[in-house]
């Protein structure tokens, strides 16, 4: 929101305070100027100036030679412009200046003849044929007669505002207006405010007999109008030019610049129609009709239909309620008689509308954050006596008011003085509250320990206890609590804090990852339903059933993740493009598994440990490794199970299985084919654990034997079995042929060769025997190897193989 | 007999003075105190020495011994120790080579970031907790007193699953999900993820934040600042200063935003901090009774505050990251830069 300085100082006198102390105030309570913007700051060293006398460059044909007067001083001037005269006003920059358009001005020499500055266009001081007249030509800018010379350039065309932007925050709409920051400043620097000047003249007559307003809709709670005639339209004055000008709005003409000056200054947007235009002399507040259509003001036409509101005369829409006007009615050069309109609409419908449309525009904005319902009185009455004051026409007797609602009277809000300290936690005496809260508007009288608060109507925000105590501390100043001190929580009762033991075990996790070599990624866990794609998943698979967004930013972020996998991978791949070797990356975060689809209920959100590697050397068993060191910790007895997970690769991938069934991870080589979807040449391997299910296992429970006394004695054995046979079939009727003196049994090398003949490896186990009570003697160890082979002959068809 | 083993006393000790080596050394032994060695001959020679010589002579021969025995195992250990010292001299590495093994890889700054403030979180009595990303505008907007409609939906531009569940704008939602499963007193964070419909140079679609919340009995805003504070002055150091504006929350009321001393100019002022010496810290306030009432909580028996600030400028500050963008592209040439 922009508000001029100079406009705050018609309802506060400011003559005391700087432009930065007002905007560093209104910061620290509450309103953020985000920018202070001085007009004049390229307007320095540039003065109105009269061109005495102009003669001819001796050696320059195109150049003239020009005596100025600057007021102050006489200087000369060397311009190639052909609109300048003797005795022609102009803006004469001098030494120093540095224009709008970057032009820095020093004294200069043209062939020979010395130049003390410059003529100026409209252009260089930033202003056009819309802001002063004869400011578009291509050419200086002739200033009228009645200016003087000598006279700084921002005075005499008022460019010396100081212009606030200020963030006002959607609580406060009754400030986005000058009135209602002018109100702030009283508040902050304890200062009275300067009502607005509402009077006006009129004419006799009888606004009803111009005009009919009926409300057809439930969007419209107030319409109020008033009707000119004899309109004089024209220009508006400097004064009031510079104003919109100083806030960016383009000024067009007297009728139009009011309506736009009512907005600013007092929040209330307005429309004025060209009354000739209004069929059936009337103005219907409707909800549009299907097949009806409207060409705006911005030159677009639009479609309506019933969920946009529009003003209408007899026949047609006139108005996009609230956004903008139709040019079938708005004022214009034949323009004599007018009505003005002054609404209150349903911020939602024009919130919509605006939405529907892509339009927004200053009336839609402001509708949109809230028109208290009180507020059109006193902005058509003070558009009234903008128009009595710049005499654009003659107001006929009487406003128009159709109220739909009830006026709000004053709230009255009993508010304990004990309870406001107690928010705050600080005691301000009742006194200096009675004084902060009317200075902001807020009618306050004391009733023993209760303070009785009337805030003013605009003031919708005002509810309770908490609201008032705000108001309170923000006027009174909140570095009070800069250099606070007391205990911590000594008001409060003793909680014992508590982690949570999900996020603490995959903190476990993580450090056992990272000291492996691992490096934590973060990924979007929104991503493209072309995933399910590249991963392969079939047809079926739950996981495609995807929670799509509805207003997705863009292809790549539409989906909500059911697979971990996919970023990992796009993570590989696009460290390979850039030439990164030797990855190990994992990731933990959510996937998001709808149960039914369109979304009734809210999604399962499965938390998930993910982990990749592509690294030269690393193999399924290195993976395996690291999976079951993550597992390590668990209270869990798992089994390994061959993988059915599409994206991995069929032979080289497993389950990771608990005793009564569930799948907690998986992990293996990646698909070739899935690859190749990443584009990625090289093997990566994949691993997942499901981070709830394991977060829910009981806690390992460790339990020791004590440690034999007696020599362990080892033997080696390689057996030659079919590729079909497993190392786990293999150590497990080991261990049970070895009987009592078992202890541990070890895979130590995996041999294939054509001497062992196709379809057939041999396995080599180092076997560990031990006994609690004795020394294990040669015989007893050579019958317990005996016993094994035999074993694993029957049962596998083992054979020992010659070494 | 006598001039003898003088002799031999003098010759051994000049041969094992000049011997440099264990091998030559041992050859020295041999020679005078092995089977056949020049003093062990003469020991065994004793029986033929004259009688009333053989005392004399016997103990003379013992000294030798002695004394050859004596000098032998002394060069010995000296040859010994030149030698490993020699050894090792040839197995000196140069310590300037690469290790080997496994590197430690590196956890990502914004969980070590989270990390650090959750354990402050609990030592000060708070309990972590998780609440989901895809919610219900319930839990998103309405029970945080911003209905529908409300102006303040415009603040926050969400990405919408259906009418009524959205991805979470902000952690929030975690104080309505606290107030209505637990009995006050409490004290409760939620780290998470927030999704806005927002993605340019300077803005990410997903972020993270956390949402606290503390209800109890007399808790005001002076409270809230002494608990900021005090976690300021633990991750940043007691000479940490606080700033505090007003501020707008609609789920809090007062609210105000804290700042605290710019930790990349340490309060000099610097282009972060624009020259201000301070950057936000967090935001948030005393919570509005409308909540509370909301969530089933008595408002004129409890009170409280709630904060929550996003973590990603944070951890963009404290790690130095030039662009928000590098929190999520994961290149490896990043991450090595947080072992």
């Amino acid at each position: 929101m922009k508000i001029s300085y100079n406009w705050l100082k018609d309802f506060v006198d400011l003559k005391d305070l700087s432009a930065q102390e007002v905007a560093e105030k209104l910061t620290t309570s509450g309103f953020e100027v985000e920018d202070v913007i001085c007009q004049n700051e390229h307007l320095h060293d540039v003065y109105v100036g009269k061109i005495e006398k102009i003669e001819k460059h001796p050696e320059a044909d195109r150049l003239q030679v020009c005596s100025v007067d600057v007021g102050f001083k006489k200087v000369q001037i060397i311009t190639s412009a052909t609109n300048v005269f003797e005795g022609a006003l102009v803006p004469v920059s001098l030494d120093g200046a540095d224009l709008c358009n970057g032009v820095q001005i020093k004294p200069t020499n043209f062939r020979g003849v010395p130049s003390d500055g410059m003529f100026c266009s409209g252009e260089e001081l930033g202003i056009d044929d819309n802001y002063f007249e004869g400011a578009g030509i291509n050419g200086i800018l002739i200033l009228p007669q009645d200016f003087v010379a000598g006279a700084k350039i921002e005075d005499a065309l008022l460019l010396n505002d100081v212009i606030f932007d200020i963030n006002v925050t959607p609580n406060r709409p009754d400030c986005n207006s000058v009135v209602g920051i002018a109100r702030e400043v009283c508040a902050i620097f304890d200062k009275t405010f300067k009502e607005c000047d509402l009077s006006y003249k009129t004419v006799g007559g009888d606004v009803n007999k111009h005009i009919k307003v009926s409300v057809e809709t439930p969007n419209c709670p107030r319409y109020m109008a008033a009707f000119v005639k004899n309109i004089k339209l024209q220009r508006s004055p400097l004064w009031l030019r510079s104003r919109l000008h100083a806030v960016g709005i383009k000024p067009i003409n007297n009728m139009v610049d009011i309506t736009n000056y009512i907005l600013m200054e007092q929040g209330q947007p307005m429309h004025a129609f060209d009354y000739a235009y209004l069929q059936g002399q009337q103005i219907v507040v409707r909800q549009a009709a299907k097949d009806e259509k409207i060409a705006v003001l911005n030159g677009n036409t639009y479609d309506l239909s019933d969920d946009v509101m529009v003003i209408a005369d007899a026949k047609k829409p006139v108005v996009i309620a609230g956004v903008i006007g139709g040019v079938n009615s708005c004022i214009c050069e034949t323009t004599t008689e007018s009505v003005f309109e002054c609404a209150v609409f349903d911020l939602k419908s024009v919130r919509l509308t605006a939405r529907k449309f892509g339009l927004s525009t200053d009336s839609s904005a402001r509708y949109s954050k809230g028109v208290n319902i009180n507020m059109p009185t006193t902005a058509l009455k003070r558009a009234l006596h903008l128009v009595d004051v710049l005499g654009c026409g003659e107001i006929v007797d009487g406003l128009v008011d159709v109220c739909t609602q009830k006026l709000e009277q004053r709230k009255e809000l009993k508010i304990s003085y004990q309870n406001v300290c107690k928010i705050l936690g600080i005691e301000i005496s009742k006194d200096k509250m009675v004084q902060i809260l009317s200075g902001l508007g807020i009618e306050t009288e004391v009733s023993g320990e209760t303070l009785l608060c009337r805030p003013p109507f605009v003031r919708e925000d005002l509810k309770n206890e908490n609201d008032i105590a705000e108001e309170v501390i923000r006027i009174f100043g909140y570095d009070i609590y800069n250099n606070v001190e007391g205990g911590l929580f000594e008001n409060a009762a003793t909680t014992t804090g508590q982690f949570h033991a999900r996020l603490q075990m995959e903190n476990c996790l993580k450090n056992i990852l990272v000291d492996s070599g691992f490096y934590e990624t973060l990924n979007y866990s929104l991503y493209s339903a072309s995933a399910c794609d590249k991963l392969l998943l079939a047809q079926g698979d739950a996981r495609r059933n995807v929670i799509k967004i509805a207003n997705p930013i863009s292809e790549d972020l539409s989906t909500a993740r059911t697979v971990m996998a996919h970023a990992l991978l796009l993570d590989v791949a696009y460290n390979l493009s850039v030439g990164n070797k030797d990855l190990r990356f994992f990731e933990v975060g959510r996937i998001y598994q709808a149960q039914k689809l369109p979304l009734e209920k809210l999604p399962v959100e499965n938390n998930r440990l993910s982990v990749a590697v592509c690294e030269s050397g690393f193999d399924f068993f290195q993976l395996k490794g690291v999976v079951e060191n993550l597992l390590l910790g668990f209270g869990l007895t798992y089994s390994l199970r061959r993988s059915q997970e599409t994206y991995l690769h069929s032979g080289v991938s497993a389950d990771v299985v608990t005793e009564d069934g569930r799948v907690v991870g998986w992990f293996g080589k990646v698909h070739k084919a899935v690859l190749k979807n990443y584009g990625i040449s090289q093997d990566v391997y994949y691993a997942e654990l499901d981070t709830d299910l394991l977060a829910a296992l009981p806690e390992k429970q460790y339990s020791t034997k004590e440690v034999s006394k007696f020599p362990t004695v080892e033997r080696d054995l390689a057996l030659v079995v079919d590729e079909a046979v497993t190392n786990e079939q293999l150590s497990g009727a080991i261990k049970s042929a070895a009987g009592k003196i078992f202890y541990d049994v070890n895979l130590f090398d995996v041999y294939r060769s054509e001497a062992l003949g196709e379809g057939k490896k041999s396995l080599a186990y180092k076997i560990v025997f031990a006994s609690d009570d004795k020394t294990l003697t040669g015989e007893e160890i050579s019958a317990a190897v005996n016993k094994i082979l035999r074993s694993l002959s029957f049962r596998f068809g083992a054979k020992l193989r010659e070494m | 007999m006598k001039e003898k083993l003088e002799g031999i006393l003098k010759k051994a000790k000049a041969e094992i003075e000049n011997i440099q080596t264990l091998a030559l050394l041992d050859e020295v032994r041999v020679k005078f105190l092995g089977k056949t060695g020049e003093l062990t001959q003469i020991l065994r020679g004793m029986k033929d020495v004259p009688a009333e010589q053989r005392r004399e002579i016997g103990t003379l021969a013992n000294q030798v011994r002695e004394s050859l025995e004596g000098w032998l195992s002394e060069k010995w250990a000296m040859l010994e120790n030149a030698k490993l010292l020699a050894d090792m001299e040839k197995e000196k590495v140069d310590i300037t080579e690469p290790s080997r093994g496994v590197k430690r890889g590196a956890l990502h700054p914004l969980t070590r970031f989270n990390n650090k403030f959750m354990e402050l979180c609990v030592e000060m009595g708070f309990t972590v907790i998780q609440t989901p990303e895809i919610e219900t505008d319930y839990y998103n907007f309405e029970a945080l007193n911003v209905p529908k409609n409300h102006p303040a939906r415009d603040m926050q531009d969400s990405l919408y699953v259906t009418d009524t569940i959205l991805m979470r704008t902000h952690t929030s939602p975690a104080q309505v999900h606290a107030m209505e499963t637990l009995k006050p007193p409490f004290k409760i964070v939620c780290p998470g993820r927030v999704y806005r419909n927002d993605n340019d140079s300077s803005h990410s679609p997903i972020f993270n934040q956390f949402e606290a919340l503390v209800i109890d009995e007399n808790i005001g805003l002076k409270d809230f600042m002494i608990m900021v504070k005090e976690m300021a002055v633990r991750l940043y150091g007691k000479d940490v200063k606080m700033r505090v504006r007003p501020s707008y929350f609609p789920f809090t009321e007062p609210s105000i935003e804290i700042d605290a001393t710019c930790q990349i100019c340490h309060g000099k002022g610097c282009t972060l901090c624009k020259g201000t010496g301070f950057s936000e810290f967090f935001g948030g306030g005393i919570v509005n009774p409308a909540i509370l009432e909301m969530s089933g909580i008595d408002s004129t028996k409890y009170s409280g505050f709630a904060f929550g600030p996003g973590i990603d400028r944070s951890v963009m500050v404290t790690n130095k990251i030039p662009n928000i963008k590098y929190l999520f592209r994961n290149d490896l040439r990043f991450l090595k830069q947080m072992r």
